[in-house]
């Protein structure tokens, strides 16, 4: 007679099968949960190691945007003179730079998490797909940090803030699954090709330039800005402004546009990824 | 019955794509380049994309509670054996069952954060081996006292010793706690009495009821531990059975085979041929007493002509320890050209080493040592001596010379003096 082991809620205390490959749609969702105290403990180290022997530490949460939009509020609000729809250029910018940091940050490490844990992957059986999620939550924290500052700076200009920030929790809430999707896809080629790992600053970058981050949406002509909303972020980004200062109407179509783009991105890297799960350990 | 078997494979296998280890296209460009390279060299890319079988044909019935060794040569298809039952990696073809807690050590200390002290990692290490936040931590003081590092507990790992290192994690893997333990080669870790410790460790399970599963090198503790030994050959099962039956094999396929670090060329400019050992008087043995001469005869094949090589000959105790060496360098003998067949001899001063099993290997070097020709495993020798065992008596024995000193008056005036 089988007993069950008294620790047993989290492991497989029952048969395990070991086959050759399984279904396409078989994306064995359940294992991530019985895994789901790994993935606390793997975006508690991420979040631990981030700051460790850093004199500023925790600081560096804020250091980082907050330079980010002097630079941005000295080239492009005071010398290239950029619109920023009648808020003050600083806020303008920041309430968008936030996102986008943590955006950047999500995608880096879902992208490359795979192979900076390659030891893991190596010798240790998890479902794979912990990697790229810890990778999307960690950077969570540092963006709720800035935030704070965001709501401090708002106030400092005269914005006050309003119920229109309880959409904020669904915004993040979509980069956070645009970036899954993304290092979905990129997790398991970086582990195939490294190229990924110098390709992504540069493409992130040029993604940077292509949201209205450092101006706004409204200097994309009418006719063009369909096109332009299929970029996910450009949803996220402009809801968010709508969210802190509450200007304009929230783009339900760019939002909505993003939604169908991150479903697709999600549904097929889920796919590719389980694919290429089986591999990773061979390869890495 | 099915409930009684704690792992169950039927048809195992692995198909790897040759040279995907070494020759891996890391980047996009190398892909690119070796497949229009392939257009050209048509024999190139056949050759690339050939594949091999590390594993074949793998069936096995392991039962609750027994203690199996996986042995074979390099190459042979254990840690990829390993690697599928720990779901690392999956079959290529085949199925297999494992029924209970399983726990997989193929490495001591895997996700180790250097950064992170002792006690996160110590979180972090048994989240990774499967374990619940709560249960290592009702384990923790346990853990903490196995590992013996209790002060440095809050230092960051990478201020740790090599050693404290392996103490930890092993320690937090010694409380996983598990019915089915797959172990590669983790036990050859550490200082002496933690590898006691650890075998130890092993034995508790064993009396636990735990299945373990068992691949090493080292024949000393897979003796030990093991009442059946799984032997690969190739990637397939050559023998499945009873633990001396299984060495024994082994042994004799691991004759005048390559030792584990050479890899030998394609085209060896000198191979061993045969290897034999005598008593001083000539006299076949395998078995010697403590401070017998051991007389050391290879036979080898030069297929081109080598100038001037230098022998060594090693003897490496059962538990690994390499105890000593015999060079035709340091000894000060020049050895002339060699070409086609030959022979050398070696006849050793009296061994005076503990009682244990040593296997004794060769190693050919090019003159100025730049290069290694060949490394091979040549025998195995048995030294007996009726006290001094390995276990507990270091390398070798030999009488010392004593002076004994004794202080009269005693005690009381001698402190008086010193104050």
């Amino acid at each position: 007679m089988l007993v069950p082991h008294p620790d047993s809620q989290t492991t497989h205390t029952s048969s395990i099968e070991i086959r050759p490959s399984k279904g396409l749609f078989d994306l064995e969702l359940d294992a991530v949960w019985s895994y789901r105290e790994l993935l606390i403990v793997l975006v508690y180290r991420d979040i631990q190691v981030l700051y460790k022997q850093a004199a500023l530490g925790i600081a560096w949460a804020i250091i980082q945007p907050v330079f980010a939009v002097i630079v941005f509020s000295v080239i492009f609000g005071r010398f290239a003179q950029m619109p920023s729809d009648g808020i003050p250029y600083p806020v303008f910018a920041f309430a968008a730079v936030l996102p986008w940091t943590y955006f950047a940050e999500a995608v880096r490490r879902g992208g490359t998490g795979l192979v900076s844990d390659s030891d893991l992957v190596r010798k240790v059986y998890f479902p794979r797909l912990i990697i790229p999620l810890a990778g999307v939550i960690a950077p969570l924290l540092d963006f709720l940090i800035a935030f704070v500052i965001l709501l401090g700076v708002m106030i400092w200009f005269g914005v006050m803030p309003s119920w229109r920030l309880l959409a904020v929790p669904p915004l993040l809430a979509i980069a956070a699954l645009l970036a899954l999707a993304i290092g979905l896809w990129l997790g398991p080629i970086n582990v195939r090709f490294r190229d990924v790992k110098h390709t992504l600053p540069f493409m992130l970058q040029v993604w940077m330039y292509a949201t209205p981050i450092v101006y706004p949406l409204s200097i994309i002509p009418a006719e063009w800005r369909w096109l332009y909303s299929l970029n996910p972020m450009v949803g996220v980004i402009e809801g968010f402004r709508w969210a802190v200062f509450g200007q304009g109407n929230p783009n339900l179509v760019a939002v909505g546009i993003s939604l169908v783009v991150i479903g697709l991105l999600l549904i097929g890297g889920l796919m590719f990824f389980k694919r290429m799960e089986q591999s990773f350990a061979d390869l890495i | 019955m099915t409930q009684d078997i704690a792992i169950s494979a039927k048809g195992l296998g692995k198909r790897y794509r040759r040279g995907l280890r070494s020759a891996q296209h890391n980047s996009i460009r190398d892909a690119i380049a070796s497949a229009v390279g392939g257009l050209f060299r048509g024999d190139r890319s056949e050759q690339a994309l050939s594949t091999f079988w590390a594993l074949q044909d793998v069936s096995f019935d392991i039962l609750r509670g027994e203690n199996v060794g996986i042995i074979g040569l390099n190459g042979a298809g254990k840690s990829t054996l390993l690697k599928i039952l720990s779901r690392i990696t999956t079959p290529t073809v085949g199925y297999a069952r494992v029924t209970g807690r399983l726990g997989a050590l193929l490495e001591v200390g895997t996700g180790f954060h250097a950064e992170l002290t002792g006690r996160e990692n110590t979180f972090l290490y048994g989240a990774i081996l499967g374990m619940s936040r709560a249960e290592v931590a009702r384990k923790f003081d346990a853990i903490v006292d196995f590992s013996e590092i209790r002060d440095f507990i809050d230092t960051p790992v990478k201020r740790y010793s090599s050693g404290m290192y392996v103490r930890l994690a092993f320690a937090v893997a010694a409380h996983l706690d598990p019915d089915i333990l797959l172990l590669d080669e983790v036990l050859a870790v550490g200082d002496f009495t933690f590898q006691r410790k650890c075998m130890d460790f092993a034995r508790q399970l064993e009396r636990k009821g735990s299945t373990i599963l068992f691949v090493s090198h080292n024949m000393f503790s897979i003796k030990t531990m093991c009442q059946r030994v799984i032997y690969l050959k190739g990637g397939r099962v050559a023998f499945d059975g009873a633990t001396d039956e299984a060495l024994r094999l082994y042994e004799s396929d691991s004759r005048l085979a390559s030792t584990s670090w050479f890899h030998p060329p394609e085209h060896p400019s000198i191979v061993i041929t045969d290897f034999e050992l005598f008593d001083e008087s000539g006299a076949p043995r395998a078995m010697f007493d403590f401070g017998e001469r051991v007389r050391v005869r290879v036979r080898y094949h030069a297929p081109a002509p080598v100038e001037a090589p230098h022998f060594l000959l090693s003897f490496t105790r059962s538990d690994e320890i390499l105890v000593c060496n015999f060079s035709s360098f340091s000894d000060n003998v020049d050895l002339p050209r060699v070409d086609g067949e030959g022979v050398i001899e070696l006849l050793t001063p009296p061994l005076k080493l503990v009682s244990d099993r040593y296997t004794i290997s060769v190693v050919v070097r090019q003159r100025g040592f730049e290069r290694v020709l060949c490394a091979q495993i040549g025998a195995a020798m048995h030294m007996r001596h009726e006290i001094f065992n390995a276990n507990a008596f270091g390398v070798f024995h030999e009488a010392g010379q004593w002076r004994v000193e004794t202080t009269t008056p005693p005690r009381p005036a001698l402190a008086d003096k010193i104050r």
